[in-house]
């Protein structure tokens, strides 16, 4: 128990501290240690250990923490008033006892005074174990955030589509008879895929370059499916080899523009990615034959997940440094975009 | 049995091809690279039997099959894809996954080719052009899809540009006129009763005499259609011997 621990030390430590410094100003101010202080100081200090001791366990048990910031708040002040009075009769008692009780003790600015200065101590305790109490809480918030967006990185990655393994097994399966090398080449480009999208599992970003060798793997497989249907066009930024990416992004954008594009275009099209270098941000641009058409799609086939899975990623990890878009451009032309920027 | 593969990939269709090979039983005599191509080539080649995949450019398999008055016996061809096949928990069709298993091949081929032999038997001969008892529909509504037989339909019921059709506990709507349906089907099987309804006469249980000379006619399963006077003339006709 680390925190019980660390409670108690300054709870001991503080009130002696408080206690020991008491005695000292009233003797430097008197020049003399009066009768009684030190006794009386002592008493004092464990009462004030024990009363804030007994409201920290109400506070816990009570779940003080959770009430709303006002009743929280009229809680605390109306417990350390009613503290601050008890203290007050408990010193009467204890001066009675020790037979030092003398007629100013029951003046009405004596009583108020003897009521104010513990009442502000009583604040001080409040205020120091409810900021330490904030300063855990939103510490542990904070690593609950960090853990939760780990988790939701995970379950973002984007996954290899079963469909389109099937299809390549299936194309790969037809290609025995009729072009021995051809098929032992796209086996080598499946494995090449299936071993990437394992190992992603355990990286946050990889080179451009590396995600470009699945994506062209990939390609080559979807070439080998749509046959004549499916061109590629490639252009890159000689730079863009130098930027990191998160793996398997980009082949998810080319999957969905495969997917949601030439896949349904009876005379097939185009898939061309070019990058460029702006701003030390690396854009990359797929464009695709076909027509986005936001949301009316989505609904009806259950994708989309894609596109949001990618944009929700680019924002945990980048932040707003990173962007994305899909838009609609001339010659029935679909232009998907992100933006990402140096990772060092 | 002649067959028509209806697939985009040249190399699925390949595929398919040698693996059926095997069945002398099942002749293909074409085959189809998107929806369109198949719908030309299921009228001009009127084949038994299609394979079809379902995802394909332009239409799917899906739309292919809602757009055939009759369809011939399916058997889906699909890579995964999880949300066609559970539009299928309830029916008792066949898909085969790619690539294709020879086992699940072979069991597919097995009761396809058991039902064909009942089927034959029964078959009246009848006009080429019209619907018998023994066609089968698809209907598709929502997620759903049904091959439906068209004795087990009770009921056609016209509701604006759609028709509800009656069977079991379902009443999928398909896009379709009545009158269009009507000239379809067969006369002996099915009849006109009013603007809105076509009923299946095998499935009449009681009529009664209604008002201004129209007839009640109750349906086995509950439903009641009233039967115009202009049609209820017909159908004393055609009821009576």
């Amino acid at each position: 128990m680390k925190k019980e621990r660390l409670y108690w030390i300054l709870q001991l430590t503080g009130w002696s501290l408080y206690g020991l410094g008491s005695v000292l100003l009233y003797s430097f101010v008197q020049g003399q240690i009066p009768s009684g202080l030190i006794e009386g100081e002592i008493f004092q200090v464990s009462f004030y250990i024990i009363s804030t001791h007994l409201l920290r366990v109400l506070i816990k048990r009570g779940k003080w923490i959770s009430l709303p910031l006002g009743t929280l708040i009229l809680r605390i002040a109306l417990s350390i008033v009613i503290l601050s009075i008890s203290n007050y009769v408990f010193l009467l008692g204890v001066s009675f006892w020790l037979d030092t009780l003398n007629r100013q003790d029951f003046m009405a600015i004596n009583a108020i005074i003897s009521i104010i200065a513990p009442l502000s101590m009583y604040f001080l305790w409040s205020l120091t174990y409810m900021t330490l109490h904030y300063f855990q809480w939103y510490k542990k918030s904070l690593e609950y955030q960090a853990a939760f967006n780990e988790i939701e990185l995970n379950y973002l990655k984007s996954q290899l589509n079963p469909h389109f393994i099937f299809n390549a097994l299936n194309s790969i399966r037809a290609l025995v008879g009729e072009d021995p090398d051809k098929c032992k080449e796209a086996i080598t480009q499946l494995s090449n895929i299936l071993r990437n999208s394992l190992i992603l599992d355990k990286k946050r970003l990889i080179s451009f370059s590396d995600e470009m060798r699945t994506v062209n793997d990939y390609l080559a497989l979807e070439t080998i499916r749509f046959e004549e249907r499916l061109k590629t066009k490639f252009r890159f930024h000689p730079d863009s080899s130098q930027y990191n990416v998160p793996p398997m992004m980009i082949q998810t954008l080319v999957e969905n523009a495969i997917k949601h594009g030439i896949s349904n275009l009876t005379a097939g099209g185009v898939i061309d990615i070019n990058t460029a270098v702006v701003d030390r941000s690396l854009i990359i641009q797929i464009k695709n034959s076909g027509k986005y058409k936001n949301g009316a799609k989505i609904k009806k086939t259950g994708t989309g997940h894609g596109l949001v899975n990618t944009k929700k990623r680019l924002e945990l990890i980048y932040g707003d440094a990173a962007s994305f878009k899909i838009c609609n451009i001339e010659n029935n032309t679909v232009l998907t975009e992100i933006k990402i920027p140096e990772t060092f | 049995m002649r067959a028509i593969i209806i697939d985009d990939e040249r190399l699925a269709r390949k595929e398919l091809n040698s693996l059926l090979e095997d069945y002398k039983e099942i002749e293909i005599i074409g085959e189809a690279v998107n929806a369109e191509d198949a719908e030309e080539k299921i009228l001009k080649l009127n084949p038994d039997l299609i394979f079809l995949d379902i995802q394909m450019p332009g239409k799917t398999g899906f739309e292919l099959l809602e757009g055939l008055d009759s369809v011939p016996k399916v058997i889906f061809t699909t890579a995964y894809d999880e949300y066609a096949l559970k539009a299928f928990d309830y029916n008792a069709l066949d898909y085969l996954l790619k690539p294709i298993q020879k086992d699940r091949l072979e069991d597919c081929m097995k009761k396809l080719l058991n039902e064909d032999e009942q089927a034959v038997s029964e078959e009246a001969g009848g006009e080429a052009k019209k619907l018998g008892a023994n066609d089968q529909v698809f209907v598709k509504d929502g997620d759903r899809c049904w091959f439906v037989t068209l004795s087990n339909i009770r009921l056609f019921e016209s509701d604006g540009n759609y028709i509800k059709v009656y069977f079991d506990n379902f009443k999928p709507m398909i896009h379709k006129s009545l009158n269009a349906l009507d000239e379809r089907l067969d006369d002996r099987t099915f009849f006109r009763a009013s603007r809105k309804h076509i009923i299946n006469l095998g499935w009449v249980e009681t009529i009664e005499p209604w008002f201004n000379g129209g007839l009640m006619v109750q349906l086995k399963g509950g439903d009641k259609i009233e039967v115009s006077r202009r049609q209820a003339a017909r159908f004393k006709d055609m009821m009576s011997l």
